[in-house]
């Protein structure tokens, strides 16, 4: 290759003509050294104005708070509490037979491999078949879900369902409400083992919790909206509506997954309604976040502590997320698609519902014979189906994406306004998304602590009720003392 | 300094340079895959035979039964949200009509005969049993027949071809040949059996359809394809440059490192790269990623889990027809996204839409039909990078003004050599033979010619 030397005096355009070719040294250089740092100050202002984007705080938007999801309707709001019951009724059971009866072709098809690297494992999903078959037993499980307290009222034009625990053993203590918020592919199920927790003195706490755990609009027996828009900071709305309707006006929040993001939506937007938020999925999503993790990968340790394995390396966890989120994608894009054909098969919303059970409690269970399903009593698994099944509402609760996806900019907005609520992150072992405290400061200055566990993944509460409500009475415990 | 800089910049540009003019500096050989790798259970090993054995499309009244129950009891749906059409997928408030239509009015009996009306067949290629239709032309002397292999994608299968074939095998003023076409379903698709291990990708079955031809006595054929059809014709001109004559295809991309830094280029100089009145179908690049994602969440989901959906669509013929029918809405016409009926009916009739429904539903093979996107995500496949490789197989390219993807001749020589030719249409969408079957017959027999011609003209030189 034949490479041409140019000579420097004519690399930026600037030709020192004249006579004296050589020009005096002095001049050459002085020339490049104005170039050289009017460039690198371009430059770093270039990079400022792109880093600050993401560090300016934008200010807090205004929103109206009785926006109307429901049918438009001349009818006055009824604003009541009424008492709920949940069914399973006989026709739905008997619906259910026949379709279990019926000639099962989805079962029929093999796996290529004895694991779930394609999806859920058809031996797995004959496991689940049978139990659904012939150990569910619809009367004792739809007693075991009626045994708390279920309401429902009107907010915002939705029947929002709740639960409503009230401590039995008040004496000598405080009594907090404590909201607990779900996320998806999960219900109110996923609280059962933590409420009687919850709602029982402990001799070292001097309070104990009031427990409201709805279900979110569009998913179980809450009502879904009818037109677009109802995302999750609309979501936070309803709920903290639907707190001060059951007579709080200020409340500790819990949550996880798409709970946590709702929680983090409340301190922000009623940042003096939230005493106290814990979150079981401590995350801040926004992008100066991602960013700066990504950027992290040149020095791992510094930017990670003791959490370096799990966020890093950063290549892997990508391709980790990039395999794991095509349900994602799709909720994201076209929920209704898929959504018929999941109100349809039975076993098909099992199938999508129980898989995210067992990948995200723990990864390794991919390439497992039984893809982790023994660690699970399988009827808490189906319960919490049913709880999809019976009320119709797997498509209400995909849109959910869709409304994100569609907001994405207000999203990423509220993200960067932190909160001045106190906070509490608790890690589980193998939990999807780490991010180290100095990044949850970001969003959440008085972070109060993080607690990491050497156990539970995704679904903690469910998983892990003990450790799960142990750390909630200890964040609450430090919250009270908190000048507000 | 300043020195350093320039040596810098030009070394940068004659390394990309060298990077992409290496392809054709050094001699590339794509790589050559095991022509009898077993695909079916191993204790058929050795227990097959070569035999060709006619088949006929079955719709039993016990099927047909099963398939009237599901429609009628499928529970109530939930409305689509207020004025939306299919921008959240298939729009709710149609299932009930399509329902109706497929378990009252769609005459199964009918339909199962006029499936039948090409002779098909099934026969055993590693351990597959491959269903296909083979359709010989009645042609008077001085009229060559030629073999054409004609390959279906996804959601289609060999219903989308049921139009064009009569017009392909029957002789056609102005051309000396006609064709005798072999139209497979995929391993995985419709009658065909599918893979009992992981492995078979688009290149795996690219040698299972080699074989076919060989089979069926010939050695050197055309190819045409279309989605995954396309893929694999690509991927078998790459593997067997000796043995294809020709490739015409209607979703003809090209994926090389040059390839995507051109249009890149293209993305601040759309001139250098596309002619202004076709620059919309691929540029502002920003527009054209935003419908990939907007599009794609299935193509992320079956590349994953394609198992895990697998069930509820095996198990839900509703559930089937939203999944599948949705891309014939989007992918026929963009705008058909917004309207309320997705515009099904726009160019396709109910019958021909239940038609491709029932192969997947007869045969139960939604799932098996996935998995083929997991195969060709699997590090292995992706890993043979066959699109790398460039090949001298004449081709020819249908593009379609709703294709999904668009390049530019420019671009497209990268992988073809010796591409003749493109036909740009300003209408029709990605399942263009089913869509507008003369205009794709036509445009068939018109690049066949040119490969004829072409032929003709290298072993004059």
């Amino acid at each position: 290759m034949h490479i041409e030397y140019v000579p420097s005096t004519l690399v930026w355009g600037v030709e020192l003509g004249g006579g004296d070719k050589q020009g005096s040294k002095g001049e050459r250089h002085a020339i490049c050294k104005v170039i050289t740092i009017v460039g690198a100050v371009v430059v770093a202002v270039l990079f400022y104005k792109f880093y600050s984007s993401f560090l300016a705080t934008p200010d807090l938007p205004e929103f109206d708070l009785n926006v109307w999801w429901g049918r438009n309707t001349s009818n006055g709001q009824d604003t009541s509490i009424r008492p709920y019951r949940i069914l399973f009724s006989d026709s739905m059971q008997e619906n259910l037979r026949r379709k279990m009866e019926a000639y099962r072709r989805a079962t029929r098809v093999k796996s290529l491999e004895d694991d779930s690297t394609y999806g859920i494992n058809y031996d797995v999903l004959g496991q689940i078949f049978a139990h659904w078959q012939f150990k569910y037993k619809y009367g004792s499980r739809v007693k075991y879900l009626n045994q708390y307290n279920h309401y429902i009222t009107n907010v915002q034009g939705l029947d929002i369902h709740f639960m409503r625990i009230k401590p039995k053993n008040t004496e000598n203590l405080k009594v907090v409400p404590l909201l607990l918020i779900h996320g998806w592919p999960s219900s109110v199920r996923d609280f059962y083992g933590i409420i009687p927790l919850l709602t029982s003195a402990k001799p070292e706490y001097n309070f104990v919790f009031e427990v409201i755990a709805p279900s979110l609009p569009g998913f179980a027996f809450s009502q879904a909206p009818v037109r677009p828009g109802l995302t999750t900071y609309q979501m936070a709305i309803v709920l903290r509506n639907l707190m001060e309707r059951i007579g709080h006006k200020q409340f500790y929040v819990h949550g996880g997954d798409i709970g946590h993001a709702i929680g983090s939506h409340i301190a922000t937007l009623f940042p003096n309604q939230v005493l106290g938020f814990h979150s079981s999925t401590p995350v801040n999503p926004s992008k100066l976040a991602h960013l700066t993790l990504m950027l992290g990968a040149i020095c791992p340790k510094c930017v990670a502590n003791d959490l370096v394995d799990k966020i890093y390396p950063y290549t892997d966890k990508l391709q980790f997320y990039l395999e794991e989120s095509g349900y994602l994608h799709l909720q994201s894009t076209k929920p209704d698609t898929v959504g018929i054909a999941l109100q349809d098969s039975p076993l098909g919303l099992a199938s999508y519902i129980i898989e995210k059970y067992l990948l995200f409690t723990d990864p390794a269970n991919k390439y497992t014979h039984d893809g982790g399903l023994s660690a699970f009593n399988v009827t808490d698994l189906m319960d919490n189906v049913l709880i999809y099944w019976s009320t119709g509402s797997i498509t209400t609760s995909l849109r959910l994406y869709k409304e994100s996806i569609l907001n994405y900019e207000m999203e990423e907005t509220l993200s960067s306004i932190p909160t001045s609520v106190p906070t509490w992150g608790l890690r589980t072992k193998y939990d999807l998304i780490q991010q180290p405290d100095f990044i949850l400061r970001w969003k959440y200055p008085n972070l109060v602590r993080t607690t990491n566990l050497d156990v539970g993944g995704h679904f903690a509460a469910f998983e892990k009720p003990v450790e799960v409500s142990s750390d909630i009475f200890e964040a609450v415990k430090f919250f009270s003392t908190m000048k507000k | 300094m300043g020195k350093l800089l320039v040596l810098t910049v030009l070394i940068t540009i004659v390394g990309i340079a060298t990077w992409c003019a290496l392809p054709m500096l050094l001699p590339q050989s794509p790589p050559q895959l095991d022509a009898n790798e077993w695909w079916g259970p191993m204790d058929m090993k050795g227990k097959v035979d070569a035999s060709i054995k006619p088949f006929q499309v079955k719709f039993t009244e016990e099927m047909i039964k099963d398939l009237k129950n599901r429609l009628q009891n499928k529970r109530q749906l939930v409305p689509p949200l207020e004025g939306i059409g299919f921008e959240y997928g298939f729009n709710s408030k149609e299932i009930e009509p399509w329902a109706k239509y497929w378990s009252e009015e769609y005459k199964f009996g009918d339909r199962e005969k006029f499936l039948n009306k090409f002779p098909q067949y099934k026969t055993n290629i590693q351990g597959l049993n491959i269903h296909f239709i083979r359709v010989k032309p009645q042609v008077q002397p001085g009229v060559t027949v030629v073999p054409l292999l004609l390959m279906h994608g996804w959601p289609g299968s060999v219903r989308e071809f049921y139009e064009a074939i009569p017009l392909l095998t029957k002789p056609v003023s102005g051309y000396d040949f006609a064709f005798e076409v072999i139209v497979p379903s995929l391993p995985g698709y419709g009658f065909s059996d599918a893979a009992v291990r992981p492995g078979l990708g688009s290149a795996q079955i690219g040698v299972i359809f080699k074989n076919l031809m060989n089979r069926l006595g010939h050695k050197k054929f055309y190819i045409q394809g279309g989605d995954w059809g396309a893929i694999i014709a690509s991927q078998m001109a790459t593997m067997f440059q000796n043995d294809i004559l020709g490739m015409h295809s209607n979703m003809l991309i090209v994926q090389t490192g040059c390839s995507t830094l051109k249009i890149l280029v293209g993305a601040l100089f759309p001139s250098l790269i596309v002619e202004s009145h076709l620059a919309d179908r691929m540029y502002p690049l920003w527009k054209y990623f935003s419908y990939l994602m907007e599009e794609f969440g299935y193509m992320h989901l079956q590349a994953t889990k394609p198992d895990t959906v697998g069930v509820a669509l095996s198990d839900s013929p509703t559930g089937l027809l939203s999944y599948i029918l949705e891309k014939f809405s989007s992918w026929t016409r963009f705008e058909h996204r917004t309207l309320v009926n997705g515009g099904l009916t726009f160019r396709f009739s109910k019958d021909q839409l239940i038609d491709n429904l029932m192969v997947y539903w007869a045969s139960n093979s939604i799932t098996t039909s996935m998995r083929l996107y997991a195969e060709n995500m699997s590090n292995k496949n992706r890993a043979l990078d066959i699109d790398k490789f460039s090949t001298s197989v004449p081709a020819w390219a249908l593009q379609a003004k709703n294709e999904l993807f668009y390049q530019p001749p420019n671009i497209l020589k990268h992988k073809y050599s010796n591409l003749l030719g493109v036909t740009v249409l300003d209408d029709g969408g990605h399942f263009i033979a089913f869509e507008m079957p003369k205009v794709f017959a036509d445009d068939v027999f018109k690049a066949v010619k040119l490969f004829r011609d072409f032929h003709k003209t290298k072993t004059e030189l």
